[in-house]
């Protein structure tokens, strides 16, 4: 890899050497190499190296914006994708907002890059793969499978390069274990999923991923469907964590600026409950999104968007800056070199309070706890808020969990939930690059039958 | 994009250490996407991808890597790194001369995109624009994507195999926001094929648009959803996108082999109405989840999953075929190059029954008509299933009334299928990007009108 990272600074170079006058032209360079291992049944079920390379160029001229990309290029191919995206610019609407940053200090993250997982061997990825199935089916008697038990890792570099002076290059390792396990009884299978990310394998506690995967599907068995009403509600870091991204897409300028978010007009306004605070930080290390600049070239930051209730601020990036007259919180993300930036989120999370998960079970007194929400993507509107979605879980009864619960939709919106959070946990966990706490919710409509 | 004799190396060295099959995948995509947002043509983007797999299978394992580079080296290396999978070196494998394969169907694109100036793509987004803005006073904001893309692959496998195909795709997407006194609602609509501009022959953008902005529009007036148990009845297509969901699933050899399938082991057996059949078809010329080969180089084919309601078959690539003894039916998909082959739905469709449309709501009491599902999960393993409907109207003495919002339907693969009472003769398709295992593959929905007698129904209305 090493020997690659000048390649990827001479492709973004050439890019911006192809520029003409009046001309603003950005390259955005990537490169990874990734392995992933799936174990099943004691064997190695897949070993899969990987490694691309690509290079996506902005080019803007009189207000106009035009993108190409390509894949593995020579320095002719990156110079025939800035005349692609010069043709492209053409056709597209002016808008005096479109702009590239200027360049600005970037402070590295040495932290990010390892060089200890960079080299590690591929047979060391293959017993971490084979000791996760195996720990996930020797746990409980009720599991003796699984759906997926898998390691991965990826090395990967990012260079940007533009005509406003950016020169910005960082690298990172990355990886991850993820086990589906299975788990039956009376003629029904329950699956329960875990999950965590690491920079090195070191750092990566794979066995709580076995044993959290197994925890959750054995609790499940015998499940029934609840009798519907408006109970109170507690979401776990998973559950919790596939909410979060709806309120990502609500906080994004992008959204608010074309009249697609719930958070429009309500700047300096209480949102929800005293007890929430909304991160979004780019730089700080608890999270598995640090990066020491966005995908332009901006300096990652932290940004409070909600602070104690109050909508303080929204995501941005710097075409959105621009159009807003604010500065850009670098939180322009794009999916990879293929397409333009966009608005996103870095490590986004809902900052921890003082409560124990025990404290608010005893709190939530005839309620359910969630474990699982399936359909939030579709099943919640991101600009009016509504959302139904489904859900399994467990009843909670004593201050304790009980009775697991199956084919359960949990209805609301999102600034009544908001407004209804009535605790939050002090056990902040990242999925990702979302993260959150156990949350109480005071009451939701749960139905069943 | 390659020749034979380079192809005919790298399948030998990946065989260096044995293995029951090695497989060489080559990839061309170029791309357009025209993106229009607030009234704008905000992006164009032209894309150039390339690159190659190579895959060992050794029973139910495999070994896969790949590259963007299309290289002699690049191949080779990525062809020693798969081998490398196969734990105890059995000695070389075998190679059998490449021969090209006759494809049972032909997709073309009778007028390519390519050939189409982008000015006129971008003229069509503006026309979508207009109309979804004159539809009514109430819409807010619209946004529109176009795109187009050729997929050209070349398949070699160890026993003999050398396809050729090149794969056009068109889809046009608009959906539209609508606000009226602090209401705010959303509407899409997407029709895609596997076919060239002629496609908008018979979807044209502007009926795509009137379709997005009615559904946005129309669901401003819509009252909370009911809930609890009623009978739903799902309008054409949306059955489809059901069945995909919960039934086609768990049918897909991968899933039943992990043992996580509700189905597992049931073939033969009636575990749906009697008036259903179901189908999975990637021979349904143009259209968006078909092809002429899989990505494995199998042809494709037409296979019964379901016949009057009793299972036939499941889904399978050659991986787990080989391990049940049976032959692939044409399903081993992939996203791309950068990803392995595995099974993977088509164009699933639930086929036309003896019923009317008109009848099938006329003879409903009360219940939820569903005109759009918003998309859906499903556990394989016990078939539950929850979906969202982003456009749905209340069924009120046989006829369908207001619209509701915020629903959703969760039941069992099994139960609901089982509970389906009436099928009607009007079928018509959905057309999707599935995702699995981190792959997302064009696939297409369809049925015709059907309701479900009994299911549930999450909202917050009582």
């Amino acid at each position: 890899m090493a020997e690659r990272v000048a390649d990827l600074a001479d492709l973004s170079a050439a890019a911006v050497e192809a520029a003409r006058d009046h001309e603003a032209v950005e390259a955005y360079a990537e490169e990874s190499r990734r392995t992933e291992v799936t174990a099943h049944k004691g064997e190695v079920e897949g070993l899969t190296f990987a490694e691309s390379r690509g290079v996506g160029i902005r080019l803007i001229a009189k207000g106009r914006l035009g993108y190409a990309y390509a894949a593995d290029p020579s320095l002719d191919e990156v110079r025939e994708a800035v005349a692609r995206a010069r043709q492209n610019a053409e056709l597209a609407t002016e808008d005096e907002f479109n702009a590239l940053p200027p360049a600005k200090p970037v402070e590295p993250i040495a932290a990010l890059f390892r060089q200890d997982q960079a080299t590690l061997p591929t047979e060391r990825k293959v017993s971490v793969a084979l000791d996760l199935e195996h720990l996930a089916v020797s746990a409980d008697p009720r599991v003796t499978k699984v759906d997926q038990a898998g390691y991965g890792d990826a090395v990967s570099r990012v260079a940007i390069a533009s005509t406003a002076g950016v020169t910005a290059e960082y690298g990172r390792t990355d990886c991850w274990a993820v086990v589906s396990a299975l788990a039956e009884g009376d003629g029904e299978t329950q699956a329960g999923w875990s999950f965590r990310v690491a920079r090195e394998l070191g750092e990566l506690d794979w066995g709580s991923v076995a044993q959290e995967a197994v925890e959750r599907s054995a609790r499940l068995l015998g499940a029934v469907k609840p009798a519907s009403g408006r109970v109170p509600v507690v979401l776990d870091p998973f559950a919790g964590s596939s909410f979060l991204g709806v309120l990502a897409g609500a906080l994004s300028a992008e959204s608010v600026q074309k009249q697609r978010s719930l958070f429009a007009d309500l700047l300096g306004e209480a949102v929800g409950s005293p007890l929430l605070t909304l991160v979004d930080d780019g730089r700080t290390l608890d999270g598995p999104a640090a990066a020491p600049f966005d995908d332009e070239g901006v300096p990652t930051g932290r940004t409070e968007l909600i602070a104690r209730g109050t909508l303080m601020a929204f995501l941005h990036n710097t075409y959105t800056a621009m159009r807003g007259g604010t500065h850009s919180t670098g939180n322009a993300k794009r999916g990879g070199y293929r397409t333009p930036p966009g608005v996103g989120t870095t490590n986004f999370f809902v900052q921890p309070e003082t409560s124990p998960v025990s404290d608010i079970l005893r709190q939530a007194e005839g309620g359910v706890l969630i474990q699982d929400v399936s359909g939030v993507h579709s099943g919640a509107n991101p600009i009016s808020g509504e959302f139904s979605v489904g859900a399994t879980g467990l009843r909670i009864a004593n201050g304790e969990l009980g009775e697991p619960l199956r084919e359960m939709t949990v209805a609301s919106t999102v600034p009544e939930m908001l407004k209804g959070i009535a605790a939050v946990g002090d056990d902040l966990r990242f999925f990702t690059s979302v993260g959150v706490p156990t949350i109480l919710i005071a009451e939701m409509t749960v139905a069943g039958v | 994009m390659l020749d034979r004799e380079l192809a005919g190396q790298v399948l030998r060295a990946a065989r260096a250490r044995g293995g029951s099959f090695a497989e060489l995948f080559v990839e061309e995509r170029s791309s357009l996407t025209i993106r229009l947002d607030d009234g704008k043509i905000e992006e164009l983007t032209s894309g150039l991808d390339r690159g190659a797999g190579v895959r060992v299978g050794h029973g139910t394992s495999f070994g896969y890597a790949f590259s963007n580079r299309l290289d002699r080296d690049a191949l080779l290396e990525a062809a020693s790194a798969a081998a490398a999978a196969v734990a105890e070196g059995a000695g070389a494998g075998q190679v059998v001369d490449l021969r090209t394969q006759d494809p049972p169907v032909v997709h073309r694109a009778e007028r390519p995109a390519e050939a189409v100036a982008a000015a006129e793509k971008v003229a069509w987004l503006r026309g979508v624009d207009d109309v979804a803005r004159a539809f009514s006073p109430h819409v807010r904001q619209v946004s529109a994507s176009y795109g187009d893309s050729v997929q050209r692959v070349l398949i070699a496998t160890s026993d003999g195999r050398w396809v050729e195909e090149s794969r056009p795709r068109i889809r046009l997407g608009v959906q539209v926001v609508a606000g009226r006194d602090g209401v705010i609602q959303t509407g899409f609509h997407g029709p895609a094929g596997l076919a060239g501009v002629e496609f908008f022959d018979e979807h044209p953008p502007a009926k795509t648009a009137e379709v997005a902005a009615k559904r946005a529009v129309t669901m401003l007036d819509a009252g909370p959803a009911p809930a609890g148990e009623m009978p739903v009845v799902l309008a054409p297509g949306m059955g489809g996108v059901l069945f995909h969901e919960a039934c086609g699933h768990p049918l897909e050899a991968d899933i039943v082999d992990k043992e996580a399938s509700v189905y597992r082991g049931r073939i033969g057996e009636q575990l749906a109405s009697s008036l259903v059949t179901g189908v999975d078809d990637a021979t349904i010329p143009n259209a968006w989840g078909s092809f002429s080969f899989d990505d494995e180089g199998v042809p494709a084919q037409r296979t019964i999953l379901f016949q009057d309601g009793a299972l036939q078959a499941l889904m399978y690539d050659r991986l787990r075929a080989e391990k049940d003894g049976v032959s692939s039916t044409g399903n081993g998909r992939r996203q791309s190059y950068a990803h392995p082959p595995i099974p993977r739905m088509t164009n699933s469709y639930i086929l036309n029954g003896p019923s009317k449309a008109d009848d099938v709501l006329a003879s409903t009491e009360r219940g939820v008509y569903v005109t759009a599902l918003g998309g859906g999960q499903t556990n394989p393993a016990s078939g539950d299933f929850v979906f969202g409907v982003s456009e749905g109207y209340l069924i009120e003495g046989g006829k369908v009334t207001s619209p509701v919002r915020g629903a959703n339907l969760t039941g069992r693969a099994i139960e609901v299928m089982s509970a389906v009472d009436a099928v009607a003769d009007d079928f018509d398709t959905w057309e999707g990007v599935c995702g699995k295992d981190g792959q997302g593959v064009p696939v297409g929905s369809g049925s015709p009108t059907l309701r479900i007698a009994r299911i549930t129904v999450g909202g917050t209305g009582g």
